[in-house]
């Protein structure tokens, strides 16, 4: 009796197993066919445009006037910034810059990990805040692996130093209690896009930091356009992203200082 | 003669009121704290960009764990069927509440906007571990509160004043098996989804790992359990309205033990599997430890006082049943589970990887909390503790004798019905 029952249990896992293992070479079949889709497909999809910045450390002389011109114009206090500028060694006998905005991943771990969906994409794929939805619970900065973030531990009501002398303030301040950070100045975009300009050609659709660069280091535009300047930069020169090791996938790409020094 | 029952009552009393007042004392300091910290934001605490979650977190994650003995004893009683620790899981349904809502206390005092505490009920991400969280504090608080409510039913002083609102009370728990359940899943998801809160996170090598919700949940279990029976035992040696029945707490102090021998076996090899990964900022953040600033905390606090010491007392029969010695052996497994928490809170954040191009090398911070975040922790726990001694002395939630209702269930299922302590 128990030996026919386990029998037959054996046999169900048997046919179980067969099947199974066929599954699986069907699917395994179809995904050498199929090509995945990739996940810039998706969220993009609801807006032609695909926002980059590129930065060139080669022309990066570490002058901060970036990080100047986003304070004024976003009205970020003295304690936070949005864009920093560091010191990142020498290449030969000249001191390289690392400038690091927010890096406006595709795939964003902030995004991933906000209980209430204050970070958000937008269809540009821009990284954005809903400083309205914000609860201040800081999971996000902890995610965040550069560091892009930061935190309202008190309400700033000093005057903004940057002000008027690098710009005037585009957007409100933020409350006490949000996490805040670079947003692409996206006010500009919108408001550039919609009286007809074009972002990264025009400078009052273009961010703050890239307007006010002397020395022509950033760069910003469209990379669904083949004929915006970013597009043409990143095809012509070799480029990277920071900690790509993580699958961030980031939309800032810099331009290594090595190229510059060597040719 | 007539003086002597006086003499003897009176420093009772004395005790009992001192006790409040400690109790009542600290809870105000808590509070003015807690007005400063809402009326000037989160600037006066020692935390910073770099290490934005500090003292509440760890206190907040630890009252959680401490709650865990609700589901697990509930578990034991409606899952396995052993009806006899009805009694006990009812004192640790009041332990959780109390856990709870000091987590809920935490929790408002450490999110930047706490008048917004409600968004994660309406703008869901159900993608992020701290909505779940979320989700899991307020469902699982309304279980908890239910479950309670039979307890504040048959406080005697409610069947006095309001037999009608009494009655209505105790047939809630006609639900309790329901809740028990639901109570269980909600409880284990939130347990182990705080480990994964952390576990998930790709930006801190030391704590991107799997097992973290399993160690959570692990250690919030005998921490849970131990707390249950720590606090019902203390109690009966400190009034006689208590009634434990010692033979189930020696029984949970047992399973204690060994739980306690299982978890530190699956610590040991979460912590030699991040020997050799040579994954940036891992090792360092095991470093810091083993061998940097939290490492007295790691190996005095955590496996010798928090797990070794009382792994060997709770196994050891004879040691065991002196009250003594189980009691400090389960005080500290509540205080190993706190500094776990502690050290893997900090382990994770105190170690910053840089994200220059040339290669990613990890650097240091620091953080110590400030005055303000002790004082307001401390009035959180005096919270806790002064529920503890209200539900003791007025809602009998440490009465381990079997009541009338559950001795028919008892004797339904034929169970051995352990003598009533008298």
């Amino acid at each position: 009796m128990s030996n026919q029952s386990l029998n037959r249990r054996d046999f169900i896992k048997l046919v179980a197993a067969g099947a199974g293992t066929l599954a699986s070479m069907q699917v395994l079949q179809n995904l050498q066919v199929s090509e995945l889709p990739t996940a810039s497909a998706s969220e993009t999809g609801g807006s032609p445009h695909k926002w980059v910045m590129v930065i060139d450390q080669a022309k990066c002389i570490g002058c901060g006037y970036c990080t100047h011109a986003c304070r004024a114009h976003n009205d970020v206090p003295e304690e936070i910034s949005w864009n920093r500028v560091i010191s990142a060694g020498k290449v030969g006998d000249k001191e390289i810059f690392l400038a690091r905005p927010c890096m406006h991943c595709e795939n964003a771990p902030c995004v991933e990990v906000c209980p209430v969906g204050a970070s958000y994409h937008r269809a540009d794929g821009i990284v954005m805040m809903d400083y309205d939805k914000c609860i201040g619970c800081r999971y996000c900065e902890v995610a965040c692996p550069y560091g892009a973030r930061a935190f309202n531990w008190k309400e700033h009501t000093e005057p903004n130093p940057d002000v008027p002398t690098w710009g005037e303030p585009e957007v409100p301040r933020r409350p006490r209690g949000v996490v805040e950070k670079c947003s692409f100045c996206a006010n500009r975009i919108d408001r550039g896009l919609a009286a007809g300009l074009t972002p990264g050609v025009d400078e009052a659709a273009t961010p703050a930091c890239v307007n006010v660069c002397p020395v022509g280091a950033r760069k910003f535009g469209d990379l669904n356009d083949p004929a915006s300047e970013v597009s043409k930069l990143l095809a012509n020169l070799p480029s990277y992203r920071l900690r790509e090791d993580l699958g961030t996938a980031p939309r800032v790409h810099y331009l290594p200082a090595r190229t510059a020094v060597s040719s | 003669m007539t003086a002597t029952p006086l003499k003897r009552s009176l420093p009772k009393v004395n005790l009992f009121r001192l006790w409040l007042l400690l109790l009542l004392t600290i809870l105000v300091f808590g509070v003015i704290g807690g007005v400063i910290v809402l009326s000037k934001g989160l600037v006066v605490t020692n935390l910073t960009d770099l290490v934005p979650w500090g003292l509440w977190i760890t206190l907040d994650l630890s009252s959680i764990a401490m709650s865990a003995g609700a589901f697990l004893l509930c578990a034991v009683v409606y899952l396995v069927g052993l009806k006899r620790f009805q009694p006990v899981a009812r004192t640790a349904t009041y332990i959780g509440l109390i856990g709870y809502t000091m987590a809920v206390l935490f929790l408002m005092l450490d999110i930047g906007r706490p008048d917004r505490f409600w968004h994660a009920l309406v703008y869901w991400n159900p993608h992020s571990l701290l909505w779940e969280v979320t989700m899991c504090v307020v469902l699982y608080l309304g279980v908890l509160s239910l479950e309670t409510l039979p307890i504040l039913g048959q406080a005697p002083w409610v069947q006095h004043h309001f037999p009608r609102i009494s009655r209505q009370l105790i047939k809630v728990h006609q639900l309790a098996p329901v809740l028990a359940v639901a109570g269980m899943v909600l409880s284990m998801l939130h347990q182990s989804s705080l480990g994964a809160t952390y576990g998930v996170l790709k930006a801190r090598p030391f704590w991107y790992r799997p097992d973290l919700s399993v160690l959570f949940i692990f250690s919030a279990a005998v921490g849970g359990v131990s707390l249950t029976v720590l606090a019902s035992m203390i109690s009966s040696r400190l009034t006689k309205r208590v009634h434990v029945n010692d033979e189930l707490l020696d029984t949970l102090a047992f399973v204690v033990g060994w739980a306690l021998l299982g978890y530190l076996y699956f610590r040991f090899w979460d912590a030699f599997s991040m020997t050799y990964t040579y994954a940036p900022g891992r090792t360092e953040g095991l470093g810091l430890v083993t061998q940097g600033p939290l490492s007295f905390n790691f190996w005095v606090g955590e496996i010798f006082l928090g797990a070794v010491l009382p792994i060997i007392i709770l196994l050891k029969k004879r040691w065991r049943a002196d009250p003594v010695l189980r009691v400090l052996a389960l005080a500290l497994v509540v205080g190993g589970v706190v500094a776990y928490r502690w050290d893997t809170t900090m382990a994770g954040q105190l170690v910053l990887l840089t994200y220059l191009p040339q290669e990613i090398t990890a650097r240091y911070t620091s953080y110590f909390p400030s005055l303000i975040e002790f004082v307001t922790a401390a009035g959180v726990v005096a919270y806790g503790l002064l529920m503890f001694t209200i539900g003791v002395r007025w809602l009998n939630v440490v009465d381990h004798r079997p009541t009338r209702h559950e001795e028919k269930e008892t004797a339904s299922v034929a169970q051995p019905v352990p003598t009533p302590a008298q």
